[in-house]
């Protein structure tokens, strides 16, 4: 096996696809992305630390100040009003101890400190309202600073890991819902990478299988296969994508299962739990599902008719011819015969069907129809474009979004590029 | 063309020696078209065309490019269908059998290749190209298989060191040698071979041609060999057919065949040979035009419309193949 893959990387198509350097620079980044997802499949980042709010809304990254008026609004927006929230609260110690923001925690002082802290920050608040444009004023800097420090004060103090954490996490700022953008933008390399994976590798096999057999078999099974992706080509690709996904909007599946094998609505909890731990955690709503079917029915068609169109050349070679001759079946045939030697143009289809769902992705989230319930870079580009943040000039969510998507489809590009000219010199 | 129709006394003089006996085989291929995709022509491959092969024998065809010797050889191994006629192995009739009855046939009879570029499959090593078809007909079994790829790789002539090696490590001649002992592996009784040197250079020709001769000795085997090439076929044969449009216009046997051929078609392919003895050269017969579409063939003799002794009842009616003795067979009218 391991001689087999050595000797693979020896063949005159492999010693060009190393020769080639970009292509190996992309696939350093490619490798990069995937042992990202890989990661945080394992857990390095949950999908409750992308929900979890971890500071003020719309912190620029890299601990940027801002401006004056932003790090007014920064300093008095969630951990003075949190604070003030849970001074009033029946039991303020209790509720103090609840506060909790990324790392942030309230620091342990007893209440009355806690009230007293409140207080200055208030009356400080009070003096900076009563200018106008806090950004024309340098007077009030000062106390703008002071204010900060106060606020401070409510923090308890972090060391070590958290402090680490809490830091990474702003990196990049926040969203409009004060959650990490960094966090976000990394869990959305899984979200690509999977969607990416499932699609491609689904679509390939398909493609492969029904355009190797129309191929092969000619007749009815060709007439078939022609009719359905004809078919399914001529409808515009992200009209039935959003039909698909649209359809699934509000679909649940554990409901309609339960409906199918006619379990009452009223039945006893247990019957039910058991039938939903039967298709347990089959959330289908907020799943990829829906998005995997919409470009599963779809991306197959260009793999397939490549391949179709390869097994119409290779079924005339003399091996085949030779290999019928010896009395192997079709099927043995269309396995090992035909289907390996198309295996440069499933490479390559891969590749490129690999971008074409990351992308799609990306489309159908920004339009609301894909990703639900889990961040994606459409949702953040959404996000980011729907408050014209990206105007007044917070451009770190969307920016972050496309450089993440840009670098790993760029490099998918340039890979794919490279695999046809290694491959597949002939093609134009 | 069915069976009844066909005024050929074309039934060749039966042995009980025969292996392979061909009756009226007829191939057409249709052409479709038009807007319902219905036949609206069809190319005229194989002809009615009648012949066997003797256990032992090898029966050479000759002709020039699109006469249908190929498809005549892929006819017989059922890589084609034949539209009609029969072709019985053995004594069993496998023009209609199913792909799983011919399984246990086609251990018997086995093909060699053109082109030696693809015959075998670039992405299979020799050993695996090799186990795989000893395998599917149980030649020998899994403990014995290696010593019987390494005894077949010797008998062709390969090292056996060239076993784990892919087809494009190896030289054309090498490549062809590796396609022969695929076809020997199962142990046939008859091979076709379909031009088997034509791709070859010169000098590996020969060697090709002699480890077939060699091998053909050695087993015992039955051969059609399929050939453009006169020389090859007068070296190689003891029988040969002449073809031309689909049908076979002479058969005789391969002894001085420059003083025994009859039908105009052979002369005018010998005489096409040069001859290295300025004294034996004879009178070149040089044929004008072009070979007729296969889709519409001449109505009488296929051959009349470059034939030098034509006269009017070439043009209407199909000269039979008919015996001038000792398995000498013409069809024309004028011989």
């Amino acid at each position: 096996m391991i001689q087999r893959f050595t000797s693979f990387l020896q063949t005159r198509e492999m010693r060009k696809l190393r020769s080639n350097k970009a292509a190996m620079i992309a696939l350093v980044a490619i490798a990069t992305y995937v042992l990202l997802a890989v990661a945080i499949m394992c857990g390095a980042i949950t999908r409750d630390a992308c929900d979890t709010v971890v500071g003020a809304n719309k912190l620029p990254g890299f601990f940027a100040k801002g401006s004056p008026e932003q790090r007014y609004e920064i300093a008095t927006a969630k951990i003075l009003k949190m604070t003030q929230t849970a001074l009033t609260q029946d039991d303020p110690a209790e509720a103090l101890k609840e506060i909790k923001l990324g790392q942030i925690r309230i620091s342990d002082q007893p209440v009355e400190n806690i009230q007293a802290i409140v207080d200055a920050a208030n009356r400080i608040k009070d003096e900076l309202n009563k200018s106008d444009d806090l950004d024309a004023d340098p007077a009030m800097l000062p106390k703008l600073i002071e204010l900060e420090a106060t606020v401070a004060q409510l923090h308890a103090p972090m060391n070590g890991w958290d402090r680490t954490r809490h830091n990474a996490s702003l990196l990049l700022g926040t969203d409009i819902q004060g959650r990490s953008i960094l966090l976000r933008g990394l869990y959305s390399v899984k979200i690509a990478i999977q969607i990416g994976l499932v699609t491609a590798t689904f679509s390939v096999i398909l493609g492969a299988l029904l355009g190797a057999a129309a191929g092969y078999f000619g007749g009815w099974v060709d007439h078939v296969v022609v009719w359905i992706y004809t078919t399914f080509s001529s409808i515009p690709n992200l009209v039935l994508l959003v039909v698909i996904a649209y359809a699934f909007t509000g679909f649940d599946l554990e409901e309609r299962l339960l409906a199918i094998f006619g379990v009452p609505a009223d039945s006893p909890s247990s019957l039910r739990g058991t039938i939903g731990k039967l298709f347990g955690g089959l959330d289908v709503k907020n799943s990829l599902l829906p998005v995997y079917l919409a470009f599963g029915a779809t991306f197959w068609i260009g793999t397939c008719r490549v391949i179709r169109g390869e097994t119409l050349k290779l079924k005339e070679m003399e091996y085949i011819h030779a290999a019928r001759t010896a009395g192997f079946s079709s099927f043995h045939i269309l396995l090992r015969h035909i289907i390996p030697n198309t295996a440069h143009l499933i490479l390559i289809n891969f590749s490129l069907l690999l971008i074409g769902a990351i992308k799609s992705e990306v489309i159908l989230s920004f339009l609301g129809l894909g990703v639900k319930g889990q961040p994606s870079w459409g949702i953040m580009i959404r996000d980011a474009g729907n408050n014209g943040d990206v105007v007044s000039g917070f451009f770190w969510e969307i920016g972050t979004a496309t450089v993440l998507m840009f670098v790993l489809v760029l490099a998918f590009n340039i890979l794919s590029d490279a695999l046809q000219d290694a491959f597949d010199p002939k093609h134009v | 063309m069915s069976q009844s129709e066909s005024h050929h006394a074309s039934n060749p003089p039966t042995t009980d020696k025969a292996l392979v006996k061909v009756t009226n085989l007829v191939k057409h291929f249709p052409k479709r078209g038009g807007i319902f995709n219905q036949v609206i022509a069809k190319v005229h491959a194989v002809n009615d065309v009648s012949f066997e092969i003797r256990k032992g024998e090898t029966l050479g065809v000759v002709g020039e490019s699109g006469c249908g010797k190929s498809t005549l050889g892929k006819a017989i191994i059922r890589l084609h269908d034949p539209t009609s006629g029969s072709v019985i192995f053995d004594g069993v009739d496998i023009t209609h059998l199913s792909r799983a009855q011919l399984r246990p046939i086609r251990r018997q009879m086995q093909m060699i290749f053109q082109d030696p570029n693809s015959s075998l499959n670039p992405r299979m090593t020799v050993e695996a190209a090799l186990r795989e078809v000893i395998r599917l007909h149980k030649i020998v079994s899994e403990t014995e298989m290696r010593s019987y790829i390494d005894s077949l790789l010797t008998k062709v002539g390969l090292r056996i060191d060239d076993r784990g090696k892919y087809p494009h490590e190896f030289s054309g001649g090498q490549k062809q040698r590796v396609g022969i002992a695929r076809a020997l592996a199962v142990k046939p009784q008859f091979i076709i071979a379909d031009e088997p040197v034509s791709a070859l250079d010169v000098s590996i020709q020969a060697q090709v041609l002699n480890l077939l001769m060699d091998l053909k000795n050695e087993l015992q085997l039955t051969l059609l060999f399929v050939s453009h090439d006169l020389k090859v076929i007068d070296h190689f044969c003891d029988r040969m057919l002449v073809m031309y449009l689909g049908n076979v216009v002479e058969e005789m046997p391969c002894q001085d065949i420059h003083a025994t051929a009859k039908h105009p078609y052979t002369k005018a392919l010998l005489a096409s040979n040069p001859i290295t003895d300025p004294d034996q050269r004879g009178e070149l017969v040089v044929l004008e035009g072009e070979v007729p579409s296969p889709y519409s063939p001449p109505a009488g003799c296929p051959f009349v419309t470059r034939c030098p002794i034509a006269t009017d009842r070439c043009q209407t009616e199909n000269p039979p193949l008919e015996d001038h003795g000792d398995g000498h067979r013409v069809a024309c009218w004028e011989v």
